[in-house]
């Protein structure tokens, strides 16, 4: 039997396998005892550990099964609050997210495995959670929440869980939530930190605390920053506990605290936040907002964390990786490559006689005296110098060429970038270059 | 000095998330006039510490207590200021 034919069979027999579990649960669920309490035997037995809890209950495990949250985001937030959530029994879960399971994403988001490579993540998530419990209802979204279908999704749950990982979707969903009235779990996640709070829920929301977005250039995202499956987990399961202490009515809720993780540390810090904003554009008394309006407009930044794909320089200022790989193979002239990524990612891989210069580095005084000292040393007369700016991606690379172009004026000096960066590389040139 | 109006408080800063990362550091200690309006405070940190480019996204906390952009601070020795852009990431 060849690879073929094997991969087939095994999905039938996965296929058969589901349709008769289906069958079994539908036999066994008809026989179900309910008890005078409202639970059935297996909710009982299910839950039991946590009904002993008093704060929880019968009542409490009653409402929880009676209530709906939204999770926002299949990823390192969402993966983790889902699991929770569904294991204790919420009645109904709905999961948003457009995209599909990526290598780089098994570190931390747990819900996906092997198996999910390229499979859309809520559809990976939907099975990986009926796995674990199959009277919970989970309705997947795959698709990009934005203006035109957030409030008509948003208003048929009771809490809903902000576990993206982008600025615009951020005020989007508050704003959706402010106009339908539903409290904001909110979590967010980088290296090492985490941050955690409740908005619109007796108290301020997003944009009362944080009115203006920050500049896109300002904004670090995991794909380039890092983050730690273990630290983003840590704010993903504490968005699942709030969401059950609003269900269940409880008094302790993150609602006008900010919560500031720092895993290098351990250490938990509460930030007493403003309370509402009396004048905020969304939840104030004098609202001017009444609608949603364009958040990649608003953020000037794509609701996203995918490669931005800027356009900064001329044609004549870049290079594809081919005539890099030309240019540098025929290196009659002097040039020099300054690879502008992170220490971090020029340890992973780095091509052929590159000098690292971290983008953060290039404008401030040491960066930029190391490449004026790398061209120095290379100058020989009037004679001409390429220096050739590439990083992962071909966007900060613009961005270093035009602050380079800004601070060495020097006509025998030609700065250009490369193209997509060393992905054109490893895509076009070296097969056996890394890709992250 | 007799003069309270001029006295100094050497505080500790606290720095979190891009704010960190821009400063290259976790925490400092500055000397802050003891008196101190909101903007002055947060136009000493932004200049001190190269945040120019998040000021308009950053909140400011004392003590682990919001502050309000329109007060006036009495600082002391030991009091602890943090500043908290927002992350987005997930
Ligand atoms: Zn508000």
């Amino acid at each position: 039997m060849n690879e073929e034919e094997l991969i087939r069979e095994i999905v039938a027999l996965r296929k058969t396998l589901r349709e008769k579990k289906d069958t079994l649960r539908r036999l066994q669920r008809d026989k179900h005892v309910v008890q005078e309490c409202g639970l059935t035997n297996e909710e009982i037995g299910r839950y039991s550990r946590q009904i002993l809890v008093p704060e929880i209950g019968v009542k409490g495990q009653l409402k929880l099964k009676k209530s709906s949250v939204l999770i926002v985001g299949a990823g390192g937030l969402g993966c983790p609050a889902a699991l929770y959530l569904v294991g204790a029994g919420i009645g109904h879960i709905g999961i948003i997210d457009y995209d599909e399971v990526e290598i780089n994403n098994l570190h931390r988001q747990l819900l996906h495995s092997e198996e999910s490579i390229r499979v859309s993540k809520v559809v990976s998530a939907t099975a990986a959670l009926t796995r674990l419990n199959s009277s919970v209802n989970i309705t997947p979204y795959k698709m990009q929440l934005d203006s035109s279908n957030a409030l008509g999704i948003v208003k048929q749950y009771d809490v809903i869980l902000d576990a993206t990982d982008n600025v615009a979707t951020r005020y989007l969903l508050n704003d959706a939530c402010v106009l339908t009235g539903k409290p904001l779990v909110s979590g967010s996640a980088l290296k090492f930190e985490g941050q955690l709070t409740v908005y619109n829920y007796r108290g301020p929301c997003y944009r009362c605390v944080f009115p203006t977005p920050p500049p896109p250039e300002t904004v670090t995202n995991c794909g380039d920053g890092g983050v730690l499956g273990a630290a983003v987990g840590t704010i993903g399961v504490l968005q699942a506990l709030e969401a059950m202490k609003i269900i269940l009515e409880m008094s302790g809720v993150l609602a006008g605290r900010l919560l500031l993780f720092d895993g290098t540390e351990t250490l938990f810090r509460n930030v007493k936040l403003r309370p509402k904003n009396q004048n905020c554009l969304i939840c104030g008394d004098n609202s001017t907002i009444d609608k949603l309006i364009d958040y990649e407009e608003f953020c000037r930044a794509k609701a996203n964390d995918k490669n931005p794909g800027l356009k900064l320089l001329k044609e004549s200022e870049r290079l594809s990786v081919k005539e890099y790989h030309k240019f540098a193979d025929s290196s009659a002239t002097s040039h020099v490559l300054i690879d502008v990524r992170s220490h971090e990612e020029f340890e992973i891989c780095k091509l052929p006689n590159s000098i690292n210069v971290p983008f953060t580095q290039i404008s401030k005084p040491n960066g930029h005296a190391l490449v004026e000292q790398v061209i120095r040393s290379m100058r020989n007369g009037d004679t001409r110098i390429d220096v050739i700016v590439i990083c992962r991606r071909g966007n900060d690379s613009q961005k270093a060429v035009k602050i380079l172009k800004g601070l060495i004026n020097d006509e025998a000096v030609n700065i250009r970038d490369v193209i997509g960066g060393i992905h054109a590389w490893a895509k076009n040139v070296d097969p056996t270059f890394p890709i992250y | 000095m007799m003069d309270g109006e001029s006295r100094d408080s050497l505080v500790k800063i606290l720095f979190f998330a891009k704010a960190r990362e821009l400063s290259g550091l976790k925490e400092s200690r500055a000397k802050l006039p003891a008196n101190i309006s909101y903007q002055s405070l947060l136009d000493t940190i932004i200049e001190k510490f190269g945040l120019e480019s998040i000021r308009d996204s950053v909140i400011l906390s004392l003590n682990e207590e919001y502050l309000a952009a329109n007060g006036t601070l009495n600082l002391s020795d030991q009091d602890e200021i943090a500043v908290i852009p927002p992350l987005s990431g997930g």
